[in-house]
């Protein structure tokens, strides 16, 4: 006990570190992948034949295959057939190839949340709009909108949640999130080796992190309670 | 193990995909040059690689890449890598060596172009201390269970003794499963065992006794890089002026330095 | 001259003929019932009316003005159709209620957005809002939901909403009023609230297109009516001679059986 105080702040530094990327990463996709993911569902309901078949293809692809492949293509691939790397070697070309691939599958999750939200809006209220005179774009920022928003605050914040603890599969291309963090004191770091529980001690971050999402979605949920 | 099956499937499909050697056309040396950088691959590994107080990269690797980058008129970017990946982070151009006290096995030495071993090393087998002495020699060993790094030269020694082995991710995850009972015993590099096992450590219940093997350490770059060739004449330059020995003594590893002559 | 005329309006989904050569007429002021089992056509024909559905052949006009025809592209320009439909308004049987806005709110919406294709509505902008609002609280109070006016939807009764859903429509001040069976999706103690708003509607001489299934209701309030059986027209003319006498068997079938009913 007492070897664990003294370790405590040199591990709380390094954990600190580490969580600062994880939420890095964990903001940058929520940024990229709720807007990117509205476009990829307009996509995969588009009237034009080709963009719609070509966007399906493209988030079954996403979806068929693990991130950690994703990741190890996304990060690994352009140099292997380029002969230079896109993403240059250091830690933030590490951090841009883990964005990428993570607001990308993100995106293609989101989208068909969102295709199903917006498809169990009942058609009625989009013809309520029309003989009323509004257009499509008044009738979707106005009307379908927010009651998709209503329907996909639960699946959203499911996925939201993964989202957190699925960061650290970006440890795959060396990204030093916190689970990094934590195990490197276990092979020895910064005088500390042999030290098991900063891994075990990740978890409470983790913990703490969603417990706030939940709570912040919980919120949410009811302020959207005043219709249904 | 699986994560590892599905890897090797993944740079398998790359390659098939491409088509295409690793191999680099033209000279690995101007290409470093050109970036006026020398990227090292290395992971936290005292007293090779590892951090000081300010969070610079430290060790006995490290001092000599940064004496090596010098000599060709580089800088040296340190960058920790996921050991697993140490090929694909070479040939994707995202790293230009290991350079991490890396065994100089037939499979590193097969898929990369290797310097020549500067350094010697020693797998040895880790036990919990209150039992070692229930140990006499390597027959004693067979019914237990292993702890090994994945693809690690401690690995294949088990192997080829045919004792059962679980491969895990790093040296250090072998030790956790032995510190946590989940395997009997683990086998890890000396250098490594020197530093992170017995009295004033972390894994103060643990010991290490037999030597499987001997083994030697050397540095990785591209399959068909001149820098290899680059770095042996540097090896032998640094050796002969003594700076070599310095940085050794500096981490306490000259007992174990290799004599670097000319060809 | 007649306030909407509709002539040989065909719609077919696929090899389904749903509407065959509909023709009729309407004057200012009038109400027009039209009946049929379910399944006549009697709602697409609505939908038609309001744009909702493209008619295969035929016109539509009104006030002698072309709005539709089948024949001629230039009549069909997605960018017209918008205004185009706000000619009719439209109360559908399941309300259609916009869930996220109040009752109030749902009366203005569409005043509010097409206020906003005004050339003076920069400068006037807030006069013009509370000339909205006014307005809308005058639709509510005439159907008698002036203390409703700051519920949502969830909070209304079915025959609540359905009035709302009618001041929505009137909000607008269109030409011709269209009802699609706005009583079919009520309990039968509620439709009487929402039939007596029609009939208020009437009397103030309000142009209306009705599908019902409350034939009374349709002899009382309705000055012509329309049968439609299978696609077409069967019996048209005055409400009271339809159903009191009508001509057709079909529609004596089908007025006999709602008699049973009563």
């Amino acid at each position: 006990m007492a070897l664990i105080m003294e370790q405590m702040p040199i591990v709380f530094r390094a954990l600190n570190v580490g969580f600062l990327q994880t939420l890095k990463l964990f903001f940058v996709t929520l940024l990229g992948s709720l807007p990117l993911g509205l476009i990829i569902a307009f996509g995969s309901m588009s009237r034009f034949r080709p963009l719609k078949y070509f966007t399906k293809v493209v988030i079954w692809i996403v979806r068929g295959t693990p991130l950690m492949i994703q990741l190890l293509i996304i990060y690994y691939f352009p140099g292997l057939v380029l002969g230079k790397t896109i993403w240059g070697g250091g830690e933030s070309g590490r951090f841009m190839a883990a964005a990428v691939s993570f607001i990308f599958n993100y995106a293609c999750y989101f989208a068909e949340i969102y295709r199903g939200g917006i498809q169990s809006v009942p058609v009625g209220q989009q013809e309520a709009g029309l003989v009323l005179g509004m257009t499509r774009t008044q009738i979707f920022f106005r009307i379908t909108l927010l009651q998709m928003i209503k329907r996909i605050v639960p699946p959203v914040s499911n996925e939201i949640i993964t989202l957190v603890k699925d960061t650290s599969l970006a440890r795959i291309i060396a990204l030093q999130e916190i689970i990094w963090a934590g195990q490197a004191f276990m092979k020895g770091s910064q005088g500390i080796s042999g030290a098991i529980w900063p891994l075990f001690f990740t978890a409470v971050y983790y913990l703490a992190f969603s417990g706030i999402l939940t709570v912040l979605f919980g919120a949410l949920e009811r302020k959207l309670d005043f219709f249904r | 193990m699986k994560k590892r099956t599905m890897m090797l499937a993944a740079a398998g499909m790359m390659v098939a995909l491409l088509g295409i050697s690793a191999a680099a056309e033209e000279s690995d040396l101007a290409y470093v040059q050109g970036n006026g950088k020398l990227v090292v691959g290395i992971t936290d590994f005292e007293p090779m690689d590892y951090k000081d107080e300010n969070g610079d990269w430290i060790g006995f690797d490290a001092d000599l890449a940064k004496a090596f980058a010098q000599e060709i008129g580089v800088e040296v970017e340190f960058v920790e890598i996921d050991w697993d990946n140490k090929i694909l982070e070479l040939d994707s151009k995202t790293i230009d060596c290991v350079w991490n006290g890396m065994t100089l096995t037939d499979e590193v030495m097969s898929s990369m172009e290797t310097s020549n071993a500067y350094c010697d090393n020693a797998q040895v087998v880790v036990l919990p201390s209150e039992k070692a002495g229930d140990y006499a020699s390597v027959e004693d060993l067979a019914d237990l269970n292993f702890a090994v790094e994945a693809g690690s030269a401690g690995e294949a020694e088990i192997t080829a003794l045919g004792y059962s082995a679980t491969p895990v991710k790093a040296q250090s995850d072998a030790l956790m499963e032995v510190a946590a009972g989940t395997s009997d015993a683990a086998v890890i590099d000396a250098l490594m065992a020197g530093a992170m096992v017995g009295e004033g450590t972390g894994y103060a219940d643990l010991t290490y006794t037999f030597g499987l093997n001997s083994e030697k350490y050397g540095v990785g770059f591209r399959k068909g890089s001149d820098l290899a060739a680059e770095l042996n004449a540097f090896l032998v330059k640094s050796y002969e002026d003594g700076s070599l020995m310095k940085i050794a003594e500096t981490y306490g590893v000259q007992a174990s330095i290799i004599e670097q002559k000319a060809e | 001259m007649a306030i909407l005329e509709v002539q040989h309006i065909e719609k077919h989904f696929g090899q389904t003929k749903v509407l065959k050569d509909i023709n009729f007429s309407l004057e200012q002021g009038q109400a027009l019932a039209i009946i049929g089992s379910s399944g006549s056509g009697k709602t697409t024909l609505l939908r038609c009316l309001n744009f909702l559905e493209t008619p295969d052949q035929g016109k539509i006009l009104v006030h002698g003005n072309t709005l539709f025809d089948a024949a001629d592209p230039s009549t069909q320009l997605e960018k017209d159709i918008r205004k185009k439909r706000l000619h009719f308004g439209m109360v559908f049987q399941s309300f259609n209620l916009f869930p996220q806005y109040t009752a109030l709110e749902n009366v203005m919406l569409a005043e509010q957005l097409l206020a906003k294709e005004r050339p003076d509505f920069k400068e006037r902008k807030k006069e013009i809002f509370k000339e909205i609002e006014e307005h809308g609280q005058q639709l509510l109070a005439k159907m008698g939901l002036s203390e409703r006016a700051g519920h949502y939807p969830h909070q209304l009764s079915g025959g609540q909403q359905q009035r709302v859903a009618i001041a929505r429509a009137l909000a607008l001040s269109p030409d011709i009023l269209c009802f699609d069976e706005p009583t079919s999706a009520l309990d039968p103690e509620l439709t009487g609230e929402v039939l007596k708003v029609i009939r208020s509607l009437a009397d103030q001489k309000i142009t209306m297109v009705i599908v019902t299934h409350e034939m009374a209701f349709a002899r009382d309030v309705a000055n012509q009516v329309i049968f439609m059986d299978g696609g077409v027209i069967l019996e048209q003319g005055d409400a009271r001679q339809v159903i009191e006498h009508p001509t057709q068997e079909r529609t004596k079938q089908f007025l006999s059986r709602y008699k049973e009913n009563q």
